[in-house]
């Protein structure tokens, strides 16, 4: 299933064919089955469906934390399923931030430090400059006052908002969210996904899975994925539209 | 940004942090693998050390090449012997063995019961250029006429110090008082906490006061160069027969003891290789306790790994940063275990070197003990934490995030699953536990391998020390409660019928005994072997053959050997012919068999009437040997000085008395130093095991964290998470300990086989069934201990925190 999109935006990630079968023991299980797929720069694509759909998997496959059995994913113009697994790390950490559900924080590390640890790894930013680029970044999540703290001090929403300036560090211009807001309350939520929405105006591409139809309804493009496939898309009007500017 | 990790980047920080947040985690790995640096620092340190310093203070006390016991030699002769071609130096000396007591004793008082002075009167002390003897206190130096230098290993046995007076009683029976001005330490001198005998130095001019003549009846040199034995061996033919034949001098014995080996370096051998056999065993055992902690770890950090991966980590990178952290695991290991090693073997070492009697001048470990101590340190755990690490950070990312730290490994699909699946009837957290035992079959793997190795060196440790116990048994062929030795043959009838009079001796047996040689095919000679006349029916024998037979009525120039002749003889074998020079003339034996006895000095036994026939003294005897009604020691020594002061009395002078305990105590002090070697061994490989156990089991519980939290939260009692994870903890140790006792029997047998063959000595193998079961009660203690501790940590976190742990 392909899109159709404004002209001027190029496709920036597409999946053809993707098939990703687990050996789960006695019976296969089949997750994705043949699954099409492009997202052009700059969407904010929502992936819905209910727990076990494939939704996580489908994303998976986009960000390369996993692999197709068979099918190609090429993200940016990088076949991602042809990467080896160190190829894809340095691709991943420049190319796509991801934000987890449970947040996913190194306990260990600071808020900031979490913040700079992709940069560290990809050897974006000179060193003395990632501090800085940090707070900057943390600055833009309203998490400055944070910085030197522990993710165990913060809130949930504060971890989610770290989390994403995390996945923002080596500024990509992909955003892959598995179920952002699954483990906020409505009004934190709420803050978390106006970040998206900043963001995707500020030119950054997000795909994010979620089963909650409310976000979802207010996502640019969704995709409801069921039982492997994608049966349904659904093209929402901007905010700006729906309020009648 | 500020702060002591401000100049470091976020990876190295979270290193940091890893090391400082996980206390109890770091500290566990540390002991593990500091108990493999302490334990190869004190072992291979002790061993290096002992081995450094025991050559080091033999050979600065220039032992003699060659000894002579001779009739009679003056100086003249002495300069003649110095001046053959081959010959370094010679010296003459005076030596006997007189009795001697504290304090003064009134001329009328019994001898009875005095101990034996083994006493060496030398001519220089200051300007001596062979067996050296080093000053240690002395009040006054060197001794004039009526001062006595003891050897500071009587120390160890009786209560002497400088200043104190002693009665001396020469072998004419004439008393003396000696005055001990200084104590002296003597390497080549049998240590007093070996025989009952000490040894004392004195002038020539002390003689005299011993009623002994001013003459030398030894005579020892220094060879040119440094020969082999044999080479040595025809040196001492050639200045036996061309200096001092040539000059009427009459060789009573000649000693040409193997160069540069020191009487107790069989021993030594020993305790070294054995000490050797110990550090590789240890250095295993640290390695496998590094692996088993490691791969721990790395369970614990897998989701952490999955998340560098998915911001952009390299598995290069995740890998370096978790080798760094072991590298620095390594580094405190190091520094806590090797100063407590070094420290341990400075007292072990001394320890060892009392025992041995020499003394230690530098208690520094050799550089290749600290070289090996770092590696183990460093190296190993590196190696060790390859692979762990290595398959820790290739794991995909989506595996590592997945994975729930409830185990992410499947449970029912192996033969063991399933068959604990069909046990049934056990109550439900006993049955959980098993199931978990066997859930993370990787780790309880090389957990098992761990703690069987631990249980099985621990065991056969405890079964090498049994045998050598059953060995001292093994070596005593006497059946006799006392004996007592004369300083000239005495007519057999008469001392026999002396000592049965006594009340409370219901046995007595006589018998000759005479020094004698062994020729070789070479035409050089043994050292001296003791020829000792027994009656082949007498029941005062019990002996144990290892090879041949014993003596038997009929035989006339038969011969049996002790141990101790089999080993340094190997020309001597059962069914060859054999010279023997016995009193001046040569004699020839058929060799009949060997007795497993040993570590007695080389022996050999002739028949009784035979050895009267050769010596042509018929009904002398140099020992006698008796029996008494009860098995009380006390009572045996107590006999024992009837018997001697009713000699006495009946004018036959007693050399030297000994109880069947004091000979016992011979053997048994030589192979005790092995015996507390293994013991104080055994103690540190059971730390390793403790220190091992309970690192592993801690983990084994921080890693179910999250199913106790589970377990709580589905309305687990804090009893039975107690119950669950010490049933495991003891299932895990019950296997090892099973285990470690199959590997431990033929394990124990290869120690003992290494020790037969540095020793040279049959040892008795014993396998220590009282060992396997202190074992089990140990390591079913250790299990329990490492459990409730680690578990009731557990059981203090929030269900929360349990379910939310890293």
């Amino acid at each position: 299933m392909s899109s159709q999109h404004t002209a001027e935006s190029s496709v920036l990630v597409s999946l053809r064919d993707v098939v990703k079968v687990y050996d789960t023991g006695e019976v296969p299980f089949t997750a994705l089955r043949h699954v099409d797929l492009e997202v052009r720069s700059g969407e904010f694509v929502g992936l819905i469906g209910k727990s076990g759909s494939g939704k996580t998997t489908l994303i998976n496959m986009i960000t390369g934390i996993d692999r197709p059995t068979s099918g190609e994913v090429v993200v940016g113009g990088t076949p991602v399923h042809a990467l080896n697994e160190n190829q894809l790390a340095m691709w991943r950490g420049r190319t796509i931030g991801v934000v987890f559900q449970f947040f996913q924080l190194l306990p260990t590390l600071t808020v900031i430090e979490n913040v700079m640890l992709p940069m560290d790894f990809c050897a974006m930013y000179a060193p003395a400059e990632r501090p800085e680029h940090a707070m900057h970044l943390l600055e833009q999540v309203e998490l400055a006052d944070q910085a030197h703290k522990l993710p165990s001090a913060l809130s949930g929403g504060q971890q989610q908002r770290a989390a994403i300036a995390r996945a923002l560090a080596n500024d990509p211009p992909i955003l892959a969210a598995d179920e952002p807001t699954g483990n906020l309350d409505s009004k934190t939520a709420d803050a978390v996904f106006h970040l998206f929405e900043e963001l995707v105006e500020a030119h950054k591409t997000i795909i994010m899975v979620t089963h909650d139809t409310d976000i979802a309804s207010r996502v640019r493009r969704s995709l409801t994925v069921s039982d492997g496939e994608i049966t349904d898309e659904i093209i929402h009007r901007p905010r700006a539209e729906r309020v009648g500017l | 940004m500020s702060g002591p990790l401000s100049g470091l980047a976020p990876r190295w920080r979270k290193v940091v942090r890893d090391l400082s947040s996980h206390r109890f985690r770091t500290l566990l790995v540390v002991l593990s693998i500091a108990v493999g640096v302490f334990a190869i620092t004190v072992v291979m340190g002790g061993r290096g050390i002992l081995l450094r310093e025991f050559e080091a203070v033999y050979a600065a006390s220039v032992p003699a090449t060659i000894s002579f016991s001779v009739d009679a030699a003056d100086d003249s002769v002495v300069r003649a012997v110095e001046r053959f071609e081959g010959v370094r130096f010679a010296e003459g000396r005076r030596t006997l063995a007189v009795r001697y007591t504290k304090g003064e004793q009134p001329e009328a008082a019994s001898s009875a019961g005095w101990d034996t002075l083994h006493v060496s009167a030398l001519p220089e002390f200051e300007r001596g250029r062979m067996d050296l003897v080093t000053l240690e206190s002395a009040r006054s130096f060197p001794p004039v006429a009526g001062e006595l230098l003891l050897e500071r290993s009587v120390q160890m046995v009786a209560d002497y110090a400088v200043g104190d007076v002693v009665s001396v009683e020469a072998p004419s029976g004439k008393r003396t008082e000696l005055r001990v001005t200084g104590i002296v330490h003597d390497i080549n001198a049998f240590p007093a906490t070996f025989v009952a005998t000490a040894t004392g130095y004195v002038s020539m001019d002390t003689l005299r006061l011993l009623d002994q003549p001013t003459h030398y009846n030894e005579i020892h040199l220094i060879a040119e160069g440094a020969p082999t034995r044999a080479e040595a061996s025809r040196l001492a033919v050639e200045v036996r027969d061309d200096v001092l034949g040539a000059r009427g001098v009459r060789v009573l014995q000649t000693s040409v003891p193997e160069p540069g080996s020191h009487f107790l370096g069989d021993i030594f051998r020993a305790v070294s290789l054995l000490l050797l056999a110990l550090g590789v065993l240890s250095l295993a055992l640290s390695g496998f306790l590094v692996v088993t902690t490691v791969q721990a770890i790395m369970a614990q950090q897998v989701s952490q790994v999955g998340i560098m991966k998915a911001v952009g980590g390299r598995a290069d990178q995740i890998m370096r940063m978790y080798l760094v952290m072991v590298a620095v695991y390594g580094v405190f290991a190091v520094a806590v275990g090797m100063p407590i090693g070094a420290a341990a073997g400075h007292w072990f070492t001394g320890y060892a070197a009392d025992l041995l009697n020499f003394r230690i001048t530098t208690y520094a470990p050799p550089p290749s003990v600290i070289a090996l101590g770092v590696a183990v340190g460093l190296a190993v755990p590196l190696l060790a934490a390859l692979v762990p690490v290595r398959l820790g950070t290739r794991i995909s990312v989506v595996r590592a995030l997945n994975a729930t730290g409830m185990s992410g490994t499947s449970f029912g699909h192996g033969l063991i699953d399933r068959a604990l699946g069909l046990v049934r009837g056990l109550p439900r957290p006993v049955a959980l536990s098993l199931r978990n035992t066997f859930l993370r079959k990787g780790r309880l793997t090389l957990t098992l391998v761990t703690l069987t190795l631990a249980s099985a060196v621990i065991m056969s440790v405890m079964s090498v020390q049994s045998s050598i116990l059953a060995t001292v048994d093994e070596v005593d062929m006497w059946d006799f409660d006392a004996q007592m030795w004369f300083a000239v043959p005495q007519s057999r009838e008469a001392v026999e019928r002396i000592a049965s009079r006594v009340e409370g001796v219901v046995a007595v047996s006589g018998m000759p005994e005479y020094r004698s040689v062994f020729t070789r095919a070479d035409g050089t000679e043994s050292q001296p072997i003791d020829l000792i006349g027994v009656d082949p029916a007498s029941d005062f024998v019990v002996p144990r053959i290892s090879e041949g037979r014993w003596l038997a009525a009929g035989d006339r120039a038969a011969i049996v050997l002790n141990a101790d002749v089999a080993k340094d003889e190997p020309e001597l074998r059962v069914g060859s012919s054999a010279t023997f020079n016995v009193l001046g003339e040569d004699r020839t034996f058929e060799v009949v068999g060997v007795v497993t006895a040993g570590l007695m000095g080389p022996v050999a036994f002739a028949p009784a009437a035979y050895v009267d026939e050769i010596a042509g003294r018929s009904g002398a005897i140099m020992r006698l040997q008796l029996r008494t009604p009860t098995d009380d020691t006390w009572e045996h020594a107590r006999i024992a000085r009837v018997v001697e002061r009713r000699l006495e009395e009946r004018g036959v002078p007693v050399a030297f008395t000994q109880t069947a305990n004091d000979q016992r105590d011979q053997v048994a002090s030589q192979l005790g130093i092995l015996v507390t070697f293994l013991a104080i061994m055994g103690v540190i490989l059971a730390a390793v095991g403790v220190i091992g156990l309970t690192g592993t089991m801690t983990i084994n519980v921080l890693e179910s964290t999250r199913e106790i939290g589970v377990m709580r939260a589905i309305g687990a009692s804090h009893r039975s998470i107690y119950q669950i994870f010490v049933t495991e903890g003891v299932v895990i140790a019950l296997i090892a300990w099973f285990v470690g006792a199959l590997v431990s029997y033929p394990m124990s047998a290869a120690l003992l086989d290494m020790l037969e063959r540095a020793m040279g000595l049959p040892l008795a193998f014993e396998y220590a069934w009282s060992g396997v079961g202190i074992w089990l009660a140990a390591v079913t203690a250790i299990a329990i201990a490492a459990s409730m501790l680690p578990a009731f940590r557990a059981s203090q976190v929030s269900v929360r925190d349990a379910i939310a742990y890293e």
